[in-house]
């Protein structure tokens, strides 16, 4: 036994003390069954290239509610412009988060919001042009994206107070990991208007809790 | 009226859209997700997604006031018009390949006036683009013209201003619903020689064209194409570019006499865009048969007009030109030349604020009467001004005062005031 130990230690040692203590929630919300099907205008593009522009399946962000301290470093996240759609199309953010917006299209688009969270607007912009257009989201919101040019075009930044946040997949499954021990609240915003009530959560370091939300 | 009670008059009228207004997009920024919603509403798709469809629009709010005679293509006998309007559109993607599209109006006439309100269905059209690269398109049905660059940014949303650039409202001394056979009476019409009773300026402005009339929703075919850096575009159409709105109406569709127009687009990138666009036909309709010159048919009454356009675009600001050159072949009279371009900049402040002004002139070439050569058409020019507030992205106000010389009656100068209240769905 004392030679397993002994064993075990170095191990052990390598290993961050934050591992350890981390703990994890995965389950599954209950999604929208809408799935956005955008459709172009093209009145007047008599030259714009055909196609149909790709669906969004509805997803939802799941995070957990806590007193946090703000980050040292601003997080730094991308959300791009490519085949006439922003990509992703929901995407959740830290509060003090700077978001790039590379366009990847070769014509221009024209990014704006008129949300109380982060009212602002890029103009227009080549895609080569250098610094990357960026905004930084500080105030915890959700923010909805739009291109005054291609007016099917919206995204949406889920600005949270939180760093410990996921994304579900296309089935609502989740798994929020690398989460601190102790007692919090854990909520899964689903759509702009429906955010499920806080579910208190016990974390034990290096335990797998699962929560669903229907 | 006097100036004073009129500008008054306008003022108050002004001051009640402004209370109107405050409710209005109060409500509007209280139901922002609401009116989301309902765009996600007026979404339709198979469960596969590959046939989709959608229906939008806009709720126009207009009041004018302008001094007599009205601008461009505005009826009115009054100073003051207001002028509601409710347009939806229906935009349809069939896989990747068929597109359709279709634009409804309810308004008291397609030009401002003081008419009742009548239901117009102004386009419709399928367009088949067989190759996912878009090298080429075919488009057939009731649509737009391709020459120049105003038509994709015509409607209220996207247009800076409310009223269109000068080519596209000024009315020239041609008419279409009787041929011109002698100099004198193409000078007559053109209200050359001053002294002229105002209502005959009146009268005769329902005759009167100008050298394009609005987007022109022509009935007939194009073909178009995106070639990388280059596009084309080529379209025949029942009518010309000049054609009044009565004439698009389906009963008026006929090609005895096509008119035919083509566009070629240069963009190096996505910053600069320019265009060269021709276009022919004659500018007479069939009403005008009767008053032909003997050995003459319409088609010998033409219209040729080129244009160059150019759209500059960087950060918050937007740049945009167009010129044309128009030429009538009139027989007896000889080539009735006219030239009419704009520049127009655009700033925008904020995602709110922006304003937007132009500068447009109409100059007329010379033809040679009894007493030698002069001038065929009143040279104009006229100021425009418009800055625009969006209360969100689904309303917006825009408020327009223009300034005009030439072509304005007995006055040297006239002054003409527009707001236009938008919500978009």
């Amino acid at each position: 036994m004392r030679f397993r130990l002994s064993l075990l230690l170095p191990l052990l040692c390598a290993t961050p003390a934050s591992a350890l203590a981390q703990a994890a929630i995965e389950g599954r919300v209950t999604l929208l069954k809408t799935r956005s099907a955008p459709v172009m205008n093209k009145r007047y593009e008599i030259v714009a290239k055909g196609g149909v522009l790709a669906t969004n399946p509805p997803l939802a962000v799941v995070y957990l509610e806590g007193e946090f301290p703000p980050p040292r470093v601003p997080p730094l996240a991308q959300l791009a412009q490519k085949d006439l759609a922003f990509i992703p199309g929901l995407l959740p953010v830290q509060a003090g988060t700077r978001v790039e917006f590379p366009n990847f299209d070769d014509l221009y688009h024209n990014i704006f919001s008129f949300s109380p969270a982060k009212r602002f607007d890029l103009g227009r912009y080549r895609p080569d042009e250098k610094p990357v257009p960026s905004v930084t989201f500080d105030e915890p919101g959700l923010v909805t994206l739009r291109c005054d040019i291609h007016e099917h075009m919206r995204a949406l930044i889920l600005v949270l107070a939180t760093p410990h946040f996921v994304m579900t997949d296309t089935d609502g499954r989740f798994r929020l990991g690398g989460l601190p021990h102790g007692r919090y609240h854990v909520r899964a915003w689903i759509d702009s208007k429906t955010t499920t009530p806080p579910r208190a959560v016990d974390l034990t370091a290096g335990e797998t809790i699962r929560v669903d939300f229907p | 009226m006097s100036r004073a009670r009129s500008i008054r008059s306008f003022a108050r009228g002004l001051a009640v859209l402004f209370v109107l207004l405050v409710p209005i997009s109060r409500v509007a920024a209280a139901n922002e997700d609401a009116l989301d919603r309902l765009e996600e509403t007026l979404t339709f798709a198979t469960p596969d997604a590959q046939a989709r469809a959608r229906l939008s629009g806009l709720i126009d709010l207009e009041q004018y006031h302008f001094q007599l005679p009205p601008p461009g293509v505005i009826r009115a006998t009054g100073n003051d018009l207001f002028t509601p309007r409710l347009t939806l559109f229906l935009d349809a993607q069939l896989g990747s390949q068929l597109y359709l599209f279709a634009q409804a109006r309810w308004d008291r006439g397609f030009d401002p006036q003081p008419a009742h309100g009548r239901v117009r269905l102004d386009e419709y059209a399928l367009r088949y683009t067989p190759w996912p690269d878009g090298r080429l398109s075919v488009q057939a049905g009731r649509f737009g013209t391709i020459v120049g660059n105003w038509t994709p940014r015509h409607g209220a949303w996207t247009d800076a201003f409310i009223s269109a650039p000068l080519a596209y409202e000024q009315l020239t001394g041609l008419w279409d619903r009787e041929a011109i056979t002698n100099p004198v009476a193409l000078l007559r019409w053109s209200h050359v020689r001053s002294g002229l009773p105002a209502a005959i300026t009146a009268r005769e402005k329902d005759l009167r064209i100008p050298v394009l009339w609005g987007p022109a929703y022509a009935t007939g075919f194009a073909l178009s194409g995106d070639l990388g850096k280059f596009g084309y575009a080529a379209e025949i159409k029942h009518a010309p570019v000049s054609s009044r709105p009565e004439t698009w109406e389906p009963g008026q569709v006929s090609f005895a006499h096509p008119s035919i127009g083509a566009r070629l687009r240069y963009r190096p990138n996505a910053m600069w865009n320019l265009g060269f666009s021709a276009t022919s036909g004659t500018y007479l309709t069939p009403a005008a048969e009767r008053t032909l010159l003997p050995r003459h048919g319409r088609g010998d009454y033409r219209q040729i007009t080129l244009g160059q356009d150019l759209v500059v675009a960087w950060h918050h600001w937007q740049f945009w030109a167009e010129v044309f050159e128009a030429r009538y072949t009139i027989p007896v009279v000889g080539d009735a030349d006219l030239v009419s371009y704009y520049a127009e900049v655009k700033y925008k402040f904020s995602p709110q604020l922006s304003a937007a002004v132009r500068w447009n002139q109409q100059l007329f070439g010379e033809i040679t009467d009894r007493t030698g050569p002069v001038t065929w058409g009143k040279n104009a020019w006229r100021l425009d001004a418009a800055p625009a507030w969006r209360f969100t992205p689904h309303t917006q106000l825009k408020l327009q005062y223009s300034l005009q010389h030439g072509d304005t009656g007995a006055r040297a100068f006239t002054h003409t005031l527009a707001t236009q209240f938008t919500l978009r769905f």
